[in-house]
């Protein structure tokens, strides 16, 4: 479904030349849910991003189910209307309240009525468990239940792929369990799933694959049994090492 | 524990300095032997005007009906045609039956008219209205081709704002006086605009401009993730925060504007500066009609910090 082909990221600020994104292949099947894993700067958000074009990579190919991201005649709009993203810090809408915050591209990109909108709103916001909240701002939020907004959010676009960057990172910890047992229903339902995480318990309970990042290189691509218990590359039994 | 401290006092004091200002001034005026006239000022806002009624013909005064301060007068002339007039009962100068000569002034009518001071109250109203429009239009577009991707529309937009806030706006207004008026043959009051609404979008731009940017980008990245274009995304997610952000320097700019209008003055724009100081050529007392004149431009500001305010507190509700 999704396809990677020597997909290279250059960052140069001002003579200085990260490749964050060195020379990655990959595929995700339908249904799939891959875990990206990884230390810190080693170019998972990066990655993640060049999947729905936030990022402009500078060579290399990435489709999903055929339509090609960098090919000029895509339109990135539609393109990113099948990409859901969630990010660390939720980047909810703060002037619009929760039901308005799920609306608002329903009815700008999908073109759906109010109705429609509201009605799919409320059923996802049902799902994740806030439906209470609808009428009011983030800000009355906590950072778990901000979380799972974001999550319907993007789910109101109805989705082929959901990317996640950390979306636990920034969550008090007895707030992760919540965004969790939302991911892992969502993996359950069969979604398409890319997750920047370092809950490893979710990487092994829910990730069918694993993909281990390092400077940028993609250097274990493995089932999550194979990753955890038998990992070949040294930088990736370090980074074991010090996480568990 | 934090004890409260009665304010009251403070506030008495607080007038105990304006009144003892104010005595400081009237002391000083009196040195130089000034004569207040206070009493001298109303007609310069407004006034009753005369409009004399004069017979057009030689006639005689065939009907005559006074009714509740107002008389009507008919007067017919040798070949029965009939002229009616209303005039004030009291300026009356003729009584049933006499004889009008052509042009003889019947009696007059008064109603009252607005004086200089409020003519120049309304100029400067209406000036300020459409330069702070079409200064916020110019500062919108102007502020966003800042943040364009297209280098001509950053580097034409920023050379524009350089310029105009590099020069003296009475500069400006000199200029566009004589390049409008002389070259375009347009009115002075098209080229006080023209200046004042440039002048003010030149800093709306950079207010507008700030604050986008201080809208965080994970903003636009939420949005354009959604699928929205990045018009779109600046139209219902960066702008309406953005919008919320720079409210209070907006209305600093307007409040600026309306101040800054009394600078049109010099262009021969009869606004409120220049109203007042053709009224102190005729009352000879300047104090206190440039006392008015400011209390009239505080008139209009205080009012519109209060709607800023207001506004602002409104938005903040999502906070
Ligand atoms: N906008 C940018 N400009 C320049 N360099 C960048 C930019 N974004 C990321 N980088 C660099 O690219 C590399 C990869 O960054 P990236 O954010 O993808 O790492 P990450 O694996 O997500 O790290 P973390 O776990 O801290 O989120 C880092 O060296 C980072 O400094
Ligand atoms: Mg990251």
């Amino acid at each position: 479904m999704i396809e990677v082909r020597d997909l290279v990221k250059v960052f140069d600020t001002r003579g200085q030349v990260v490749r964050a994104v060195d020379n990655v292949s990959t595929n995700v099947a339908k249904g799939e849910v891959l875990v990206v894993l990884g230390p810190s700067g080693s170019g998972k958000s990066t990655f993640l991003r060049c999947l729905n074009g936030l990022e402009e990579f500078d060579s290399g190919s990435v489709s999903i189910d055929g339509l090609q991201l960098a090919d000029p005649k895509t339109d990135i709009n539609a393109y990113r209307r099948e990409v859901g993203m969630v990010f660390q810090h939720f980047n909810l809408f703060p002037h619009m309240t929760v039901l308005e915050n799920l609306c608002l591209a329903q009815k700008v990109v999908r073109k759906r009525g109010q109705k429609d909108s509201e009605a799919k709103a409320m059923a996802l916001l049902e799902k994740v468990g806030i439906a209470q909240k609808a009428r009011e701002y983030p800000s009355r939020l906590s950072g778990g239940q901000q979380q799972r907004v974001a999550i319907a959010r993007a789910l109101a676009m109805d989705p082929k792929v959901m990317l996640f960057d950390e979306p636990t990172s920034a969550l008090d910890p007895e707030m992760v369990g919540e965004v969790l047992d939302v991911m892992k229903n969502l993996a359950v339902e069969g979604m398409t799933m890319v997750c920047v995480t370092h809950e490893m318990g979710f990487a092994r309970e829910v990730a069918d694959r694993v993909l281990f990042f390092d400077h940028g290189k993609l250097l274990e691509d493995a089932s999550p049994t194979e990753f955890f218990n038998a990992p070949k590359d040294p930088r990736a039994q370090a980074f074991l090492r010090q996480v568990l | 524990m934090k004890q409260k401290k009665a304010q009251w006092p403070w506030h008495v004091l607080t007038v105990l300095v304006l009144v003892g200002l104010a005595g400081a001034l009237y002391y000083a005026t009196s040195l130089m032997s000034y004569e207040w006239r206070w009493n001298r000022v109303p007609q310069y806002f407004a006034y009753q005007a005369e409009e004399t009624q004069r017979a057009t013909d030689i006639s005689t005064v065939s009907e005559l009906v006074r009714q509740g301060g107002s008389a009507q007068v008919t007067l017919r002339n040798d070949a029965g045609d009939e002229q009616h007039l209303t005039v004030d009962e009291n300026s009356l100068q003729f009584a049933q039956g006499d004889d009008v000569a052509e042009g003889d002034v019947v009696g007059v009518t008064r109603h009252w008219a607005a004086g200089p001071l409020l003519w120049g109250l309304w100029t400067t109203l209406w000036l300020s209205l459409v330069s702070g429009v079409l200064g916020l239009l110019i500062g919108l577009a102007t502020g966003l081709c800042r943040l364009s991707s297209n280098p001509t529309l950053r580097d034409l937009s920023t050379i524009y704002v350089e310029l105009v806030r590099g020069t003296p706006l009475l500069v400006q207004i000199f200029i566009f006086y004589f390049f409008i008026g002389t070259v375009m043959n347009l009115s002075r009051e098209f080229a006080g605009i023209a200046a004042l609404s440039l002048f003010t979008g030149a800093y709306v731009a950079e207010i507008i401009r700030s604050g986008v940017q201080s809208i965080a980008r994970g903003q636009n990245e939420a949005a354009r993730s959604l699928g929205l274009s990045a018009g779109q995304s600046m139209r219902h997610v960066v702008l309406p925060q953005a919008f919320k952000r720079v409210l209070p320097p907006l209305a600093g700019q307007f409040i600026s504007l309306v101040k800054d209008t009394s600078l049109v003055s010099v262009i021969a724009i009869t606004e409120l500066l220049k109203s007042g100081r053709e009224v102190i050529t005729t009352s000879f007392s300047p104090f206190e009609i440039l006392f008015c004149v400011a209390g009239l431009y505080l008139l209009i500001n205080l009012p519109l910090s209060k709607i800023a305010s207001r506004l602002e507190r409104r938005l903040a509700q999502s906070d």
